[in-house]
């Protein structure tokens, strides 16, 4: 399944539960959609460098391990777009869900 | 170096991406390959990832540096509406020649009335650009070598501009009250400041290239109403050298508080803006039927 089209909402969603970096934000979208998403990891560091750029996260560097790690948290504005995202897939959901059925 | 960061910097490097950010994705990639090694063939091809960073990043400049453009180019319209508004005040305009130097006064004076509009036209097509594509997350390059470009003329024009309102006080320093020439000058300064900003902020990332194709659209796409221009080229130069003739007596008589003054002033205002059109849509012509679409 392609869920290009709904990473950045997913991706906020994570980052709602509190700072990730790239490799745990791969691994939470991985674990908590059960496998189900045909997604090349690379792909969600240009979606965090995109939702910074527009303002909904924000990050800066940490060491790992001897390693530099960015680390991505939630903005005031991304804490909005989250909450907008969920109503409008829960909106969408369930209209799917009703045609489905 | 694994052979995926080699090729990822060398795809970013050669897509334009700044050095400083290049080394930002590289690290954050590596630092994924820490985690787990096996997650290399995960990643996904660095050629993508490279094309996907710059395309989104050219994209989210231009329409950046259009915005800031915008800005600094307000700033300079203030400037120049407060040196005119106020030059009534400070003893009124001095004529042509009554400056130190005719031969600075004359192309000091047009470009006083030509940069600012083209600054005007060129800034607000860039900037309405950047805001009709703003839910665009690429753009083809063409626009974005469009949007940059119509920036760059519009931040050229402005600094012309600012440059003029300084040499203009600086030559009429024996006839105008000291306060308007401290005025003018500083104004000019300040939004020179900006614009110079902004146009830095344009070379530092005119590099980033998305290879994403596609045409970038004309002046048409932007504003509609303009193909009745294309369509009637003759009587659109007549109409808007009249509404230019007359806003610029309105404008100079008011500023003068003479009409004789302000009917000179909107005179060569209309004829400035009636031929600078056609010569505009002369041009657009000549580059449709050369088989190229009209860029600005």
């Amino acid at each position: 399944m392609d869920p290009h089209g709904h990473l950045d909402g997913m991706l906020l969603a994570i980052a709602a539960d509190g700072p990730v970096h790239g490799y745990a934000a791969a691994q939470a979208l991985a674990q908590r959609s059960g496998g189900v998403f045909d997604l090349p990891e690379g792909t969600i560091y240009p979606a965090l460098h995109r939702l910074e750029r527009a303002g909904l996260l924000q990050s800066g560097w940490s060491t790992a391990s001897g390693r530099r790690r960015r680390v991505y948290k939630l903005t005031a504005r991304g804490k909005r777009a989250v909450d907008r995202a969920r109503g409008d897939w829960r909106r969408f959901s369930a209209a799917v869900e009703s045609v489905m059925a | 170096m694994s052979a995926f960061l080699e090729r990822l910097d060398h795809e970013l490097t050669s897509r334009g991406v700044r050095r400083s950010l290049r080394r930002r994705i590289e690290l954050e990639y590596a630092d994924h390959l820490a985690c787990d090694s096996e997650s290399e063939t995960r990643l996904g091809d660095p050629g993508d990832l490279a094309k996907t960073f710059a395309a989104e990043l050219a994209a989210d400049d231009a329409r950046r540096v259009a915005r800031n453009a915008f800005i600094a180019l307000a700033l300079a319209a203030l400037a120049l509406v407060i040196g005119q508004l106020t030059i009534g005040a400070a003893g009124g305009y001095p004529g042509y020649n009554s400056g130190l130097s005719t031969a600075l006064a004359v192309p000091t004076i047009l470009t006083i009335l030509i940069a600012p509009q083209i600054a005007l036209v060129a800034g607000s097509l860039a900037a309405w650009r950047a805001l009709r594509t703003r839910g665009s997350r690429r753009l083809p390059d063409a626009e974005v070598a469009l949007i940059r470009r119509r920036s760059a003329i519009a931040t050229g024009a402005g600094l012309a501009t600012c440059a003029a309102m300084v040499l203009y006080a600086t030559d009429h320093t024996q006839q105008m009250a000291g306060w308007w020439v401290a005025l003018q000058i500083g104004l000019a300064a300040v939004a020179a400041l900006a614009l110079t900003a902004a146009a830095l902020q344009a070379r530092y990332s005119r590099h980033t290239v998305g290879a994403v194709p596609g045409p970038s659209g004309g002046i048409v796409d932007d504003v509609p109403a303009l193909g009745l221009v294309a369509a009637h080229p003759r009587a659109a130069c007549v109409v808007a050298a009249i509404s230019a003739a007359a806003a610029g007596t309105m404008l100079g008589g008011l500023a003068e508080r003479s009409l004789i003054e302000g009917l000179e002033r909107g005179v060569f205002e209309g004829l400035v803006v009636g031929v600078c059109l056609a010569v505009a849509l002369r041009l657009s012509t000549g580059l449709a039927a050369r088989g190229r679409a009209p860029q600005s």
